[in-house]
């Protein structure tokens, strides 16, 4: 599989005030082969990225496009080259439609700069046709599930008739049977001599897609190799070092699932909510992490965000260790101990503007001030016992958040939630887009949490996760429970097929 | 019926027309040839205003100055006419590109400086309006205040095709040019990225600078034509010419669908709106309703406007979040 080099970077550095992002990076794509570039956050995977689509430019370093030497920093010139990418966040207009998000910024046009509508959508056509991408031409985009619009994503790439395409990390919002289909198109993209550098966190996929390696860890390239030569640990020990690897590997061993189970916390029966959920009954105790798990569209999200109180329920109860628990909103819930952490960490649970500190006493404001006025003393302990606890790292109080790593933000977003007697403890999609050692430690935290007797509630998609830290998993599916089983007496395959419905 | 369902702005022309009939059955007064003239007269300049205004809403922006523009291109008129004695033929353009300028100036501050376009417009409105006093031949030479201005080019554009005013016709192409470009030119899908999703435009490697700075610059370049409406109908221009309307121009663009979120409207909803607002202001005079009630409508109008886009957005968001 050795085709001619399409993309090859050489020298690649960027600094950001007196740090290297990245440091002397070097990286070559073939046509017909898929690279995986791998790294922690912070590593510098970001960054090299957004050298490649021209988002950013290198301090120093030079690109090469089928030995064409580009000047970087301009994202039409990159685009022009034939480089393009698919973003982690959609990147896409809501209010268009399919056709015209496709073609954003290079439809087809008339000798007076008309648009050609019948040229724009032969082309469309012609381009989903080839790939086998059914899509609705003319749907705004915005009225399109969260799958649909990542193929309006590929097929917006595709369609520039790309010769490098940057996956930025593609399946994280997708679900199994999609993740499937992207690999069927990047199959067949690999036989269009397409050249592709795949980000994952996710390493099964790595060695199901790739071909060729790249690791990056503190900015630099610390392995290129084919995937072939480098096993699971010594991947893992590359990535992020020695001390941290073992931690992981311990993790997956499944020590974790030794139960302490107490009381029944919070017992739900029969909730309901008119076409979304029904008769969804559990009880979660305290001392366990309870996984709820499922496909894309099985309803899970829903659920939690109704025991929260930000959705209504339509029938069922729930009691709240002993007493009637029947939130109007947010704030109900919280009163009574119920944390809630979201899926979207950017959008739904932190002032990316504001520092560590002020987010981590946003939510208990009222125990760290008197007669209304902040105590600065209480405030400033607080927040270093939180951030030693959480092992946020830099370990600043004044420290912006948004300049955090996903994994930091993540504990941030946690550590908010810790303090008021918080009993019970739901997390959506705890771990997503975070990297392997960042993962590790917030799955401490969550097992030292458990230990000191907390309910915790985690909404996952990802089986690993799943079989690591739950005691119990719940398994939803189209808005119903499928079944509730004990983690130790299950195994990985079986919970597949629960999740699947074969 | 899906092609039916693909209009756009059906319901606000439906309601344009039910508002119509309504005060056509409560006024005998209203239901005349001559209030209707009235109302083509009085707010086709404001259409017009409205049409520009649109280009800074839909990519989520805003434009504060155009009634100081007004103002400005009004002055520049009155100067070159009464103070120089220049013909139609060269002022009339100059009243234009000095509007150009001030738009493709607000342009600069937003996309050049990075100010916020509410803030860099509500800086140039007071700018436009300081200038348009320093060159005012009303104070310099204050002879010329009585006198009107007689350019034949001028004045031929306050003339009427029955009932119809030559600015409505104005409007009518205006709204119909900008109509083509936005719906049917490669700059108007980039206004629409910009606006929809400025980072995804940019990452698509639209020239979001040059995109914004054109957009102002048809604001302004419609501030002009409004002030060649005003100043043909009223045969001088004042220092306070248009205070005050840009208010109107925002409100009848966004009755007209264009959202402050950015990224959804278009060119036609604006002529709409601003019409709209004449009938009820003109109606609502006609049935018995004080004058000093209008800003204060005017307000209440933009105040609807707005909740029910907030109220469309959150439809929006409600939809996206079930979709996940």
């Amino acid at each position: 599989m050795t085709g001619e080099i399409l993309l090859r970077g050489t020298g690649l550095t960027k600094k950001y005030g007196g740090a290297f992002a990245l440091a002397d990076a070097d990286l070559t794509i073939r046509a017909g082969e898929v690279r995986a570039l791998v790294g922690a956050n912070g590593a510098g995977k970001s960054t090299l990225i957004k050298i490649l689509t021209g988002a950013v430019r290198p301090d120093a370093g030079e690109i090469e496009i089928r030995g064409n030497r580009i000047e970087p920093g301009s994202p039409a010139r990159m685009i022009e080259a034939g480089v393009a990418c698919i973003y982690q966040h959609a990147n896409l207009v809501p209010a268009m439609t399919v056709l015209d998000n496709i073609f954003l910024g290079r439809q087809p046009t008339h000798a007076l700069g008309l648009v050609n509508a019948r040229e724009q959508r032969a082309q469309a056509e012609r381009l989903l046709g080839g790939y086998e991408i059914d899509l609705p031409l003319d749907t705004v985009v915005g009225d399109l599930p969260t799958v649909k619009q990542k193929e309006v994503e590929i097929a917006k790439a595709l369609s520039l008739d790309a010769k490098v395409l940057l996956m930025d990390e593609p399946t994280a919002w997708l679900s199994l049977h999609e993740v499937k289909n992207l690999f069927r198109t990047i199959e067949s993209l690999k036989e269009r001599r397409v050249a592709i550098l795949y980000i994952s966190h996710v390493l099964d996929e790595i060695y199901e897609v790739a071909q060729d390696v790249t690791i990056l860890r503190d900015g630099r390239v610390v392995a290129a190799c084919p995937v072939g030569h480098i096993d699971r640990p010594e991947l893992l020990r590359r990535l992020v070092g020695e001390k941290l690897a073992r931690e992981v590997a311990t993790h997956s061993a499944g020590d974790v699932n030794e139960s302490r189970r107490g009381e029944a916390c919070l017992v739900c029966e029969g909730l309901t909510r008119a076409g979304v959920f029904h008769e969804v009954s559990f009880a979660l105790h305290a001392g366990e992490i309870l996984c709820i798990t499922g496909l894309v569209g099985s309803k899970r999200t829903e659920l939690v965000r109704a025991i929260f109180g930000a959705d209504r329920l339509d029938s069922g109860r729930m009691m709240l260790n002993g007493r009637a628990f029947a939130p109007k909103n947010p704030r109900d819930a919280i009163e009574r101990g119920v944390a809630f952490v979201p899926e979207d960490r950017h959008h739904d649970g932190l002032m990316l503007q504001m520092s560590v500190e002020d987010n981590l006493v946003m939510a208990m404001l009222a125990s760290v001030s008197r007669h209304g006025v902040l105590q600065r003393r209480k405030k400033a302990a607080h927040t270093m016992q939180q951030i030693s606890r959480l092992g946020i790292k830099p370990a600043s109080p004044r420290y912006r958040v948004g300049k955090l790593s996903g994994g930091n933000q993540q504990k941030v977003l946690i550590g908010k939630w810790l303090q008021r007697g918080t009993r019970v403890l739901i997390l959506d999609e705890p771990t997503v887009g975070i990297d392997v050692g960042a993962k590790s430690e917030i799955y401490s935290i969550l097992k030292s949490l458990k230990q000191e007797g907390a309910a915790i509630l985690i909404v996952s998609s990802d089986i690993e996760e799943v079989m690591a830290i739950a005691d119990r998993v719940m398994v939803m599916r189209a808005g119903k429970v499928h079944g509730i089983y004990d983690t130790v007496r299950l195994t990985e395959p079986e919970l597949i097929s629960y999740i699947g419905g074969e | 019926m899906k092609s039916v369902a693909r209009i756009p702005n059906k319901e606000l022309a439906i309601f344009f027309i039910v508002t119509v009939a309504i005060f056509c059955s409560l006024s005998p007064s209203f239901r005349t040839g001559e209030n209707f003239e009235n109302i083509l007269v009085g707010f086709s300049h404001m259409g017009v205003l409205a049409v520009g205004q649109a280009f800074p809403i839909l990519l989520g922006g805003i434009d504060l100055s155009v009634g100081s523009i007004v103002a400005l291109a009004g002055m520049v008129g009155f100067d070159g006419f009464l103070i120089f004695g220049l013909p139609g033929a060269i002022v009339i353009p100059v009243m234009l590109a000095t509007s150009v300028v001030a738009g493709i100036f607000n342009g600069v501050l937003i996309t050049g400086a990075r100010l916020q376009p509410f803030v860099a417009t509500l800086a140039t409105m007071a700018v436009y309006r300081g200038v348009t006093y320093a060159i005012s031949g009303r104070q310099l030479f204050p002879e010329l205040a009585t006198r009107s201005i007689d350019d034949d080019l001028l004045l031929g554009l306050d003339n009427y095709v029955g009932h119809f005013p030559y600015a409505f016709f104005l409007l009518l192409i205006v709204a119909g040019l900008s109509q083509l470009l936005l719906a049917a030119t490669r700059f108007g899908r980039d206004v629409y990225a910009v606006g929809g999703n400025r980072e995804a435009a940019r990452l698509a490697g639209i020239p979001i600078g040059r995109t914004t700075a054109i957009c102002y610059a048809i604001s302004g370049f419609c501030a002009g034509l409004a002030a060649l409406i005003l100043v043909s109908r009223m045969t001088t221009s004042q220092e306070n010419l248009g205070i005050g309307i840009e208010l109107s121009a925002i409100a009848a663009a966004i009755v007209g669908g264009a959202s402050l979120q950015g990224g959804t409207g278009n060119a036609i909803g604006p002529v709409i709106g601003a019409f709209l607002l004449g009938v009820i202001l003109i109606g609502l005079n006609l049935v018995g309703i004080t004058t000093y009630a209008q800003p204060v409508l005017t307000g209440l109008i933009l105040l609807g406007a707005v909740y029910y886009d907030r109220v469309l957005l959150g439809r929006r968001r409600l939809r996206l979040g079930k979709s996940q």
